[in-house]
């Protein structure tokens, strides 16, 4: 069995994977403040899905694609062995975000529902987007681009 | 989990001969993480101030050395502003705890500008080094002494 590696050296290495680049080109992460010393609060992007609506022969629209949504992390003293908990600043109308709040609801998305400690904010950002992309979700029609909760 | 000897034996001499300025206890949930405290070294910026920091020992310690930050904040040319530290690369791995902390306090006693680290921090040192060393021992009082 590997070492339990703790919460903020955990984050550090995070950090360091988003200011290199080095994670999935579709989303992105950082410090919401870089003098907080406990890193509690991130800022996320998830550039929109091109999933594709066939209306009619030779006419297809996607809902998400060229959009970039941005999301607020806080991850608690508890981070990883819980998860974090996320809240669409950009409005997005997809069954597991609140849309009084924009908040994530934990039970709606499996990687915060079954989360795993080697789970990361880039992993729930990504499952985010694949979310957006789900057949049954995919033709949901969406509020103008750039309107905020 | 089984903790390797190495690292018991190190914690049992951190705890029998500690350094002086330097105490490192290991979590009860977690042996290969340590909380330590600093104390600033005579004479220094840092003077009166006790640094908090935590350190972790990875998988393949000592292959890797330990992974060590500050949690008190300081105003210090080879510290960023999340306590992350840029120790001399020169010279050999400092593969112990002790030799680590001992270098660490040693940092403190003698701020580097000139190493490359990107940081604030250390262009001011050089331009304005009476000043930079004023709010070195400002943040001390404020962060290291309450």
């Amino acid at each position: 069995m590997s070492a339990t590696i703790p919460r903020n050296f955990r984050l550090l290495e995070e950090l360091e994977k988003g200011e290199k680049g080095l994670g999935a080109e579709a989303c992105s992460y950082g410090l919401a403040d870089g003098e907080d010393m406990m890193m509690s609060n991130w800022n996320g992007t998830i550039l929109g899905p091109p999933t594709f609506v066939y209306l009619q022969p030779a006419h297809r629209v996607s809902v998400h694609e060229n959009r970039i949504y941005s999301v607020n992390i806080h991850c608690g003293p508890d981070y990883p062995d819980n998860p974090p908990t996320i809240q669409f600043v950009s409005r997005v109308n997809i069954p597991c975000v609140d849309q009084q709040t924009g908040k994530v609801d934990p039970s709606k998305l499996p990687c915060l529902a079954q989360w795993k400690r080697s789970h990361t904010m880039e992993t729930v950002l990504i499952e985010l987007r694949r979310y957006m992309a789900l057949p049954q979700h995919k033709k949901i029609a969406q509020p103008p681009e750039g309107s905020t909760f | 989990m089984a903790l390797p000897k190495r690292i018991i034996k190190e914690t049992e001499r951190l705890m029998a001969e500690p350094v002086p300025g330097i105490n490192a206890v290991p979590h009860e949930d977690n042996l290969r993480y340590f909380d330590v405290s600093i104390h600033g070294p005579a004479q220094s910026p840092y003077e009166g101030g006790i640094f908090r920091l935590e350190l972790f020992l990875p998988d393949d310690y000592p292959m890797t050395p330990p992974k060590i930050r500050f949690l008190t904040k300081i105003y210090h040319p080879n510290i960023d502003r999340l306590g992350r530290i840029c120790l001399d690369t020169t010279g050999p791995p400092a593969l112990q705890i002790r030799t680590i902390l001992l270098s660490i306090q040693a940092l403190l006693g003698a701020p580097n500008p000139d190493d490359p680290l990107a940081n604030d921090v250390a262009q001011r040192w050089k331009d304005d080094e009476p000043a930079a060393i004023q709010t070195a021992k400002e943040w001390t009082r404020t962060h290291a002494m309450t």
